[in-house]
C-alpha cells in the first residue's frame, strides 16, 4: 500500500499533500498550484462520480479519479 | 539604445484567465473575445496600441498557460513564440498579467520568462478585488526579486492604464535597461552544466536555460529543422537527460523560492469565509440538479431563438419584399433589373431575415462562456464524455459548435490528447450550427404546423429541438465509432482544469463580441451568397438556346390549349424556361441519384450550391423560384408551399420529402470553411477527407431511410 491518495478523501474532507506517485501528473498538478504541503479540500464529487472538485488555497481545480489518485497525502 | 524604437513588438502573456485578453482590447480598443474560461484565447492575436503621445506599438495577445512546459497545443504556441529569438512574433517586451487574487501560482511562469532574458513589466491585475476585501499589496517585495518593473491595475475598472502605457513609453525612448532583469532566478544544477554548454556550442544559444528549454521540447518546437533536432536529441542523450524529472525539479525549486515572495506581496486571508461561487457552485455542479440545469438552459436557448426572434423576423422579410418590389416599379425592365431583384435581393434577403435568431444564439453562447459556467460544464461531463473517446473540454466545442463548427475546432487547442482532440474536431461539424437555423425553419415550416402549441412549449420549436438532438446523438455516435477506430499512441489524456470564480459578464464585452461574430457571419455567408445567388441567377435565366426557345414554344402551345389565365401561364412559361436552363440541366443531372431520397431536381440545385455553405440553401430556393415565377412579393416558403409535382400533382414540400431533407442538412459536411480549418488544425487533407465522406454517408442514408419509411 501506498498510502492515503485524494481519492479517498470524503466530500468535505481536508487533506495535506505529500508527494505524487506518478511523476507525468505531478509535473501538471505543480504548475496548477498543488504542491506538497498544500491543502487541499474534496468539495464535491462530479454527477457521475468520476471527477474531484477540490478546493486549494486560493483556488479551484477539478481533477479525475485517476489523477486524485496519483495525489498521496499525510496520514 | 537611446534611439526610439519604432515597430516595438509587446506580447501580453500569462496564466490563463488572468485578464490578458480584456487588457489587450483596452489597451487597442479592439475587441478580441474576452471570456471566463480558462482558455478562450487560443491563438495569437495582433492588434496597435496608442500611447499617450499617440505613437503606435505592435501589440500581441497570447493564449494563456501556467508554465514553458507545457501540455497542449495553445500553450505551446506561446512557448513557440517566446523562444524563438529570430521569429517573426518574437516580443521586445513581454506585459506579464498576473491575477493579484492568486498570486503564487502566477508567478511560476513570470520567473521562467526573466530567465529567458526578455524584458518584462509584471502587472499585478484584478486590483479591484483585493481592494474591495480590503486587502493589502506591497509591489516593492516583488519588483525586487524579479528586478522588472511591478505596477498594479484593473482591467475591470480600467485603473492605472496610463501607468501602463507610460510604462510602455519608457521603453520605446529609453531601452530595455530597466526592464531586464539581471537575475537568474534558477540556477542551473551542476548535473545538467555539461548539457547545456554542449548545446550552447552546437546551436550557438548563450542563454543556458533556453539550452535547457530546447532540450525539454526541441520534439516540438517548430523553428528547428530536423537536422538541428537530431543534433539536440543526440547531445540530450549522451548526458542520459531525464526530461520529467528535471521539469518536475526546475518547477519544485522555483517554487520554493518565489513562495515566500508572494506570501508578502499579497497577505492571504486565513479562513476565507464561503464565497458566492461556493453557494453557485453547491447547486450548479450538484450531483442531480447539475445535469437537470445543464439541459434546462440547453432547452432556454433553442426556446429563446424561437419565440424571441419572431416579430424582428416579420419585419425584415416585409422589408425585403417591399423593397423588391420598389426595384422593380423604378427601374427600366430589363435582365439587370431581373438580376437585381430576382438574385441579388431574393438571395440576400433569404439570409438576412436570420440575424435576429443568429444573434440570439451567439448572445447566449458568450454569456455562458463570459460567466465561467462552461468550465463546470466540463467538470461534470467530462467522464460522460470519456465514454465516447472524447475529453470534458469537448462539452465547449460541442456548445459552441451551435453557433459555429469553426471557432469550436480552434477551441480544441485545449484539449491536450491528440486523440480526443482529434475525435472531437471530427464530430463538432455534426451539431447543427447556425448556418442550418434558416434550412430548418423554413422547411420544419412544411412537416409542423405553425402556432400549434405541446403544453407550454411552441410546437415548431420542440421539431427544432429535435433536430438539434438529432445531430447531438449522430456526433455522439460517431465519436464512439472513432473512439475504437482511431489509433494514437502514447497519448497524455488530462482533466485539471481551473474552475475560475463566477463574474457577472461586462455587457459592453459580451455585446461587442456579438456583433463583431454576427458581422462576421453576415460578411462571410453574405460575400459567398451573393456570388453564388449572381452565378445561380445566370444558370437559371439562360441555357442552351435550342432548349430554352423549345421550352418556350411547347409551353406557349400548352397556354392556349389549355386556357391558362395571365398569371398561370406566366408562372408556367417561367416554370419551362427554368427546366431548360443550365442549372436545369445541372440537377436533371443528379437527379436519379436523389429521387430516392424524395428530392426532385430543383432540392439538387440546392444541394450542389449548398456545398460551398448550407446557408445558401434559402437563398438558392429563392433565386429558383423567383426566376421561376412571375410574382415578386411571395416569400420563398410561400412559393415552396405552392410548388406541386407535375407528374403525382401533389405538393413537391411534403412532410415526407421536407424531413428527409432536413436530415440531410442535419448530417452533411456542407461548409468549405470549416473543411479548410479542419485541415489547417490537423496538418493533412486526410481527416477533412474523411469527415466529408462520412458526414456525406450519414445524410445519404438518414435522408433515404427517413424517406423509404414515410412515403
Ligand atoms: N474583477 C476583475 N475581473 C477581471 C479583470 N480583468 C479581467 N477580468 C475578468 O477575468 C476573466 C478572464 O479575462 P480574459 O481577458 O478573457 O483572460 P485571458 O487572460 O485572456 O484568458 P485566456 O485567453 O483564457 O488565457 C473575464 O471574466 C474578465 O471579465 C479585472 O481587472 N478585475
Ligand atoms: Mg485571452
Amino acid at each position: 500500500m501506498e498510502g492515503k491518495s485524494v481519492f479517498d478523501l470524503e466530500v468535505g474532507e481536508i487533506g495535506y499533500v505529500k508527494t505524487f506517485n506518478n511523476l507525468d501528473c505531478a509535473c501538471k498538478l505543480l504548475t496548477l498550484g498543488i504542491l506538497p504541503k498544500s491543502k487541499v479540500k474534496v468539495v464535491r464529487k462530479s454527477p457521475f462520480g468520476d471527477a474531484i472538485y477540490l478546493q486549494l488555497d486560493g483556488h479551484k481545480i477539478a481533477i479525475r479519479n485517476s489523477e486524485g489518485k496519483a495525489i498521496l497525502i499525510e496520514d | 539604445m537611446g534611439e526610439l524604437q519604432e515597430n516595438l513588438k509587446v506580447a501580453l502573456v500569462g496564466n490563463p484567465n488572468s485578464g490578458k485578453s480584456s487588457l489587450f482590447n483596452i489597451l487597442t480598443g479592439l475587441r478580441q473575445s474576452v471570456s471566463n474560461f480558462p482558455g478562450v484565447t487560443v491563438d495569437k492575436k495582433v492588434g496597435s496600441a496608442i500611447l499617450s503621445d499617440k505613437s503606435k506599438v505592435t501589440l500581441i495577445d497570447l493564449p494563456g498557460l501556467y508554465s514553458l512546459h507545457p501540455n497542449s497545443r495553445d500553450e505551446k504556441l506561446v512557448v513557440n513564440i517566446l523562444t524563438d529569438q529570430k521569429g517573426e512574433y518574437f516580443p521586445d517586451l513581454v506585459i506579464y498579467v498576473a491575477d493579484a487574487t492568486n498570486l503564487e501560482r502566477h508567478l511560476l511562469l513570470a520567473t521562467q520568462i526573466v530567465d529567458l532574458k526578455i524584458p518584462m513589466i509584471f502587472v499585478l491585475n484584478m486590483i479591484d478585488i483585493l481592494e474591495e476585501k480590503n486587502q493589502k499589496i506591497e509591489p516593492e517585495y516583488l519588483s525586487k526579486y524579479l528586478d522588472v518593473p511591478v505596477i498594479q491595475i484593473s482591467g475591470r475598472k480600467s485603473k492605472n492604464i496610463d501607468t501602463l502605457k507610460s510604462l510602455i513609453k519608457d521603453y520605446q525612448t529609453k531601452g530595455s535597461a530597466d526592464f531586464l532583469s539581471s537575475k537568474q532566478l534558477y540556477a542551473i544544477p551542476k548535473t545538467l552544466e555539461g548539457l547545456t554548454f554542449d548545446i550552447a556550442q552546437n546551436l550557438n544559444v548563450k542563454n543556458p536555460y533556453l539550452s535547457k528549454i530546447f532540450s525539454h521540447h526541441f520534439d516540438w518546437l517548430n523553428h528547428f529543422s530536423e537536422d538541428e533536432k537530431e543534433k539536440i536529441n543526440s547531445i540530450a542523450t549522451k548526458h542520459e537527460f531525464d526530461n520529467i524529472k528535471n521539469q518536475l525539479d526546475e518547477t519544485m525549486s522555483r517554487y520554493n523560492e518565489f513562495g515566500p515572495i508572494a506570501r508578502k506581496v499579497v497577505t492571504r486571508e486565513t479562513n476565507a469565509p464561503s464565497t458566492i461561487t461556493d453557494k453557485i457552485d453547491s447547486i450548479i455542479t450538484h450531483r442531480i440538479l447539475g445535469p437537470i440545469l445543464f439541459f434546462a438552459i440547453m432547452l432556454f436557448v433553442f426556446q429563446a431563438i424561437y419565440s424571441w426572434s419572431e416579430a424582428p423576423m416579420d419585419w425584415i422579410e416585409q422589408f425585403f419584399a417591399f423593397s423588391g418590389n420598389a426595384v422593380r416599379n423604378i427601374m427600366p425592365e430589363g435582365w439587370y433589373t431581373d438580376l437585381i431583384v430576382d438574385g441579388i435581393i431574393a438571395g440576400l434577403g433569404g439570409i438576412l431575415i436570420f440575424i435576429p435568431q443568429i444573434t440570439i444564439l451567439f448572445l447566449l453562447i458568450s454569456i455562458l462562456e463570459e460567466t465561467g459556467y462552461m468550465s463546470r460544464a466540463v467538470f461534470m461531463f467530462d467522464g460522460l464524455m470519456q465514454k465516447f473517446g472524447l475529453n470534458g473540454r469537448s462539452i465547449v466545442s460541442l456548445v459552441s459548435s451551435g453557433a459555429c463548427a469553426i471557432p469550436a475546432i480552434m477551441a480544441t487547442r485545449t484539449i491536450s490528447s491528440w486523440k480526443e482532440r482529434l475525435n472531437t474536431i471530427l464530430v463538432s461539424p455534426l451539431i447543427s450550427c447556425s448556418a442550418r437555423i434558416p434550412v430548418y425553419a423554413v422547411l420544419i415550416a412544411f412537416v409542423v404546423p405553425k402556432d400549434q402549441t405541446f403544453g407550454i412549449f411552441n410546437l415548431q420549436g420542440l421539431a427544432f429541438m429535435g433536430l438539434y438532438l438529432l445531430g447531438i446523438a449522430g456526433a455522439l455516435a460517431a465519436a464512439l465509432v472513432f473512439k475504437y477506430a482511431l489509433k494514437v499512441e502514447n497519448d497524455n489524456s488530462y482533466l485539471m482544469i481551473e474552475l475560475p470564480q463566477y463574474k457577472p459578464p461586462i455587457w459592453k464585452n459580451a455585446i461587442l463580441n456579438v456583433k463583431e461574430k454576427v458581422t462576421t457571419f453576415i460578411v462571410e455567408a453574405g460575400k459567398v451568397i451573393l456570388v453564388i445567388s449572381i452565378l445561380l441567377w445566370f444558370l437559371a435565366s439562360y441555357g442552351p438556346s435550342s432548349a430554352m426557345k423549345q421550352a418556350e414554344l411547347s409551353a406557349i402551345e400548352h397556354i392556349e390549349t389549355n386556357n391558362l389565365t395571365e398569371i398561370e401561364g406566366e408562372n408556367y412559361l417561367a416554370g419551362k424556361k427554368i427546366e431548360a436552363s443550365f442549372a436545369g440541366h445541372l440537377g436533371k443531372f443528379i437527379e436519379p441519384a436523389i429521387k430516392p431520397l424524395g428530392f426532385d431536381w430543383k432540392i439538387g440545385i440546392a444541394l450542389i450550391t449548398s456545398f460551398a455553405a448550407r446557408e445558401v440553401f434559402v437563398g438558392t430556393m429563392a433565386t429558383i423560384y423567383s426566376v421561376g415565377s412571375a410574382d415578386d412579393e411571395a416569400t420563398v416558403s410561400a412559393r415552396m408551399a405552392a410548388e406541386i409535382n407535375p407528374q403525382t400533382g401533389e405538393k413537391v414540400y411534403n412532410p415526407a420529402t421536407s424531413l428527409s431533407l432536413l436530415i440531410f442538412y442535419v448530417f452533411a459536411m456542407q461548409c468549405m470553411s470549416t473543411l479548410a480549418v479542419v485541415r489547417r488544425e490537423t496538418n493533412s487533407w486526410k481527416w477533412p477527407a474523411i469527415q466529408f465522406f462520412f458526414m456525406g454517408a450519414m445524410a445519404y442514408f438518414g435522408s433515404l431511410i427517413t424517406y423509404q419509411l414515410l412515403s
